[in-house]
């Protein structure tokens, strides 16, 4: 019992330490102006017997334009600007959907989106935030708040190194996961 | 006069006015439209049944205005929260709801049978193959997360096509922080749906405090408003509105009123034997209507009290001829045969409207009829026994000089007043079809910016106009449902040519009995189904026996009853289900709300009309303005049949040709002055001018009477100018009272009985006098 105050005070610069890593990557993602990206994406599901393989192209415009782009297998365009999420596929065509009305739906985006613009609020109004590692290699580990999430999704786990976002894993309730990871053009 | 008659008369008077009291009281008072709505008309009734209770009238639409974004948005959450459960709202929806789990698993269980997309050529191995591709693209999308819980039972997507159905009913509104939203965000919105009729004015008084409470408390400590709308809020709201400005106006009127007879008569006994006999009018004439039709329209009652403001004027007649010498018996004995023409004259104009096949023109002719007939009673028999015999009011003792200058005739200015009559009859009846106004909008009490509010509101939330419907009617639920999907199937093909940009349906959420084995039929039996199901997963990834519960799934569908309507419960679908298809005395009915209609003619004109049901297309504010036409058309040449009743009393009453002449001529020209006035001012006539004209015809032919008296002295004319001065005073107070509210039908009532009350005054006394004399 005595211990524990000092155990707290050993781990405090550390700590202090961990918050401005966290904060120094936050700002350097915030330089960005823009990003354009290719990406694959690889996805392990319990229903299946091999992993699902795509790829496409991301764009990033700051502060809320990102385009998730996919090519292969089956072109589908994903576009989330500001309140606004646009889908297009083949089968259903061109949707638009208001982010503020899917509750479930905001957070996925927000992961991949606030984290590149750096905007630390809105990371953790969705999220319970865990940084590790420092500016130079870094890791974002996201838990949901709101149940209607986290009742699909279990955790977002970001990697990346300096301003660059080098991949994002996606636990699911089930079990299932899925690897983006992402190539600068 | 004798002991006995001095007491059984007030008796009877009392045990009469305690009875019609008892009766009144007892009938319920309805304040609907069917008084429009002719006899046996279905589609009529239809439109009616819908404006009464479809369920568009028991829509309730929220705004939430002021303070914050985020204040608005969690008023509307903790408002809806609050409303829910309460049993006077069928649903309460603000954007936030999600399909309970529930609904959702209900739905999902009926998927073979409700899906429109269930079809043979869906579960063949081609098909499968399709409906497997379909759903490894959506796993691999970023949505895939949310749907890969139904892909082992539903590989063929039922469930998706299903919940889009749902969601099709209603163009949403925009979300921001999860509830609806005004386009510019300064309004939070919601939508509320009661149980009760939007014309049930008791319930949806209700309903409304329920709301402003609910509000008052979600609300607490924010600066947010609420703006409400919707078909019964509004009924309640302008009730509210035209009562107050009514009760104020008459009260300030009233006021004004007891002011002038005081002045004139200088005695306060006066003043409540002069209420008696409009009292007695009252209550007769709404026991009268009570008795014979069980109910009473609130519009009749309204238009009734306005018909019988005459009835102020009998008592009137008598103070004016109070003469010292005689006693109260004899001033009304010699009164009696003109004012017994004064009632019979009124009485006589609306008995033609008695057997009219509108319930509402029948009641208002009933109501006048015992009302009138009470009044004159009244003012005959219990008056002089409730004052002593030589009773008179301090004044006038006599009436003067200036009554004989006024009187005096003058034939060339009657000449000059009647020619210009005859020119404004002539112009009137050129310029012929008048202005009618049949937009029941604009005949309605409700105030200008609560119908803002409404307008605003619905816009923002997509709300369904009360515009154009099908209605098909059918003996059972299967036949409407069986007939809806024939009319459903027409509306398809209109719709791919543009006629229409959409409808909805109860059978699009519950397919008939017949559709729903139709589908049943088109599962294939366990074997084939598993076959074509091994042959579509070739090549594809999925884990073997992944699918194993569709085909139980499947199984279980072919074997399962139909939904029926009796089932669908208190879940989404049966809500939705139950607003389109409901039963009533004479079968079901089943409506097809229609948007964006082009051609309403040509879509009416192709309606297929389906075995053992019937189709109708009804475009509900055309109807009802038709209705309205209709009833006024029928109005008017009953009026025309009552003017021709009013010439033969006075005819009998006067025994000659020539008073009969002076005492009608003036009322015709009032009344054309009336109309040209009310024209000029730019007035589009209502069915709210129409009735006041009869109160002007009315008191017009009592004017005429009076003025053209036969028989009369230079003394009686002077208190007969006396009387018709008060009488047209105090309409003029009262009538010009009402005439600046803003209410468009107390403006209505107002503006034309204290125009024709001038009208039909000035005329009496210039144009009966010379006429008589001419005559003489």
């Amino acid at each position: 019992m005595k211990r524990w105050p000092l155990v707290l005070l050993l781990c405090w610069p550390l700590s202090g330490l961990a918050q401005d890593g966290f904060d120094q990557v936050m700002r350097l993602l915030a330089a960005v102006p823009a990003v354009e990206g290719e990406f694959r994406e690889e996805k392990q599901l319990a229903v299946l017997q091999q992993p699902l393989v795509a790829s496409g192209r991301l764009y990033y415009r700051a502060p809320d334009f990102l385009r998730k782009q996919t090519l292969s297998p089956q072109p589908e365009d994903y576009e989330a600007d500001g309140d606004w999420l646009t889908v297009e596929t083949p089968a259903a065509g061109r949707r638009q959907f208001d982010l503020n009305g899917y509750p479930q739906l905001r957070p996925l985006v927000e992961a991949i989106r606030a984290t590149q613009a750096g905007d630390r609020n809105t990371l953790e109004r969705y999220y319970r935030v865990e940084f590790e590692g420092a500016p130079e290699a870094w890791s974002l580990r996201l838990t949901p708040l709101a149940a209607e999430a986290a009742r699909y999704v279990t955790a977002i786990v970001l990697r990346g190194r300096g301003a660059r976002i080098a991949s994002v894993e996606t636990l699911e309730a089930g079990g299932d996961r899925s690897v983006m990871t992402l190539t600068p053009r | 006069m004798s002991l006995a008659r001095q007491r059984w008369i007030p008796l009877l008077w009392l045990l009469a006015a305690l009875a019609s009291g008892w009766i009144v009281w007892t009938t319920p008072v309805v304040a609907d439209l069917t008084l429009f709505a002719p006899r046996a008309d279905p589609v009529a009734e239809l439109l009616l049944d819908q404006l009464r209770s479809g369920p568009t009238t028991r829509l309730v639409l929220l705004g939430v205005d002021g303070g914050s974004e985020a204040d608005r948005a969690a008023v509307s959450r903790r408002l809806a929260e609050r409303l829910r459960p309460d049993g006077a709202f069928a649903r309460v929806v603000n954007g936030a709801e999600t399909l309970p789990e529930a609904d959702l698993q209900a739905l999902f269980a009926r998927r073979y049978l409700l899906s429109p997309a269930v079809a043979p050529e869906r579960f063949t191995a081609e098909g499968l193959r399709a409906g497997l591709q379909q759903r490894l693209a959506e796993l691999q999308s970023p949505l895939g997360v949310f749907q890969k819980r139904w892909l082992a039972e539903d590989p063929t997507g039922e469930l998706l096509g299903l919940l889009r159905l749902l969601q099709g009913g209603l163009r949403e509104p925009a979300k921001r922080l999860g509830v609806w939203f005004s386009p510019d965000g300064a309004r939070a919105l919601l939508l509320v749906e009661t149980r009760a009729s939007g014309y049930d004015l008791k319930a949806q008084r209700a309903v409304v405090t329920t709301i402003r409470r609910a509000f008052a408390d979600a609300a607490a400590g924010t600066e947010a408003r609420l703006s409400l709308s919707g078909p019964g809020v509004l009924a309640t709201l302008s009730e509210d509105r035209v009562r107050a400005q009514a009760e104020w106006l008459s009260g300030l009127s009233l006021a004004a009123v007891v002011l002038l007879l005081l002045l004139v008569y200088g005695s306060a006994r006066a003043l409540w034997l002069g209420a008696l006999p409009m009292l007695s009018a009252l209550l007769a004439g709404a026991a009268a209507v009570g008795l014979l039709f069980g109910q009473l329209y609130l519009i009749t009652l309204a238009f009734s009290v306005t018909l019988l403001g005459e009835t102020l004027d009998y008592p009137t007649y008598l103070f004016s001829h109070r003469r010292a010498g005689e006693s109260v018996d004899d001033t009304l004995r010699q009164l009696w045969p003109t004012l017994r023409l004064c009632a019979a004259t009124t009485a006589l104009g609306c008995l033609a409207m008695l057997d009219s096949g509108f319930p509402g023109l029948s009641q208002l002719g009933v109501f006048t009829v015992a009302g009138v007939t009470a009044a004159a009673a009244t003012t005959r028999w219990l008056l002089p026994v409730l004052v002593p015999p030589q009773w008179r009011p301090p004044r006038p003792t006599a009436v003067g000089d200036w009554a004989d200058a006024l009187l005096r005739p003058r034939p060339r200015l009657a000449l000059a007043f009647g020619g210009c009559g005859l020119l404004v009859i002539f112009g009137l009846l050129l310029k012929a079809p008048p202005l009618w106004e049949n937009d029941l909008a604009a005949l309605s009490p409700v105030p200008r910016e609560l119908l803002q509010t409404d307008q605003a509101l619905r816009t923002a939330l997509g709300a369904p106009e009360v515009g154009h419907l099908i209605a098909i009617t059918a003996p059972d639920a299967e036949t409407a449902l069986q007939a809806s999907e024939i009319v459903g199937a027409y509306l398809d093909r209109q719709q791919r040519a543009g006629a229409l940009a959409g409808y909805d349906g109860a059978m699009r959420y519950l397919p008939s009995g017949e559709t729903q084995r139709r589908r049943q039929a088109a599962l294939p039996d366990a074997e084939s189904l598993a076959a074509n199901l091994d042959a579509a997963l070739e090549g594809l990834s999925f884990k073997p026996g992944l699918f194993a519960p569709f085909l139980t799934a499947a199984a279980a569908a072919r074997a399962a009853p139909p939904l029926r309507v009796e089932e669908v419960g208190d879940s989404l679908l049966g809500v939705r289900v139950r607003s389109l298809l409901t039963a009533g005395a004479r079968g079901w009915t089943a409506l097809l709300p229609l948007s964006g209609v082009r051609d309403a003619q040509a879509l009416a004109a192709g309606l297929p009309q389906p075995n053992h049901a019937r189709a109708y297309y009804l475009d509900l504010r055309a109807e009802t303005n038709r209705l309205v036409a209709e009833f006024r058309e029928a109005a008017l040449p009953r009026l025309a049949w009552g003017g021709v009743l009013i010439a033969a009393v006075v005819g009998w009453g006067l025994r000659a040709w020539r008073p009969v002449v002076a005492a009608l001529t003036p009322v015709l020209l009032a009344l054309a002055f009336t109309v040209a006035a009310l024209l000029a001012l730019g007035e589009r006539l209502s069915l709210f001018h129409l009735v006041s004209l009869l109160l002007v015809l009315g008191i017009g032919v009592d004017y005429g009477l009076f003025f053209s008296r036969p028989g009369a002295d230079a003394d009686l004319r002077r208190r007969a100018l006396h009387a018709l001065m008060v009488c047209c005073a105090s309409a003029l107070i009262v009538f010009a009272m009402l005439s600046t509210s803003a209410l468009p039908a107390l403006r209505a009532i107002g503006l034309t009985v204290s125009l024709g009350a001038a009208a039909s005054f000035v005329a009496a006394l210039i144009v009966a006098r010379p006429l008589l004399n001419r005559m003489d």
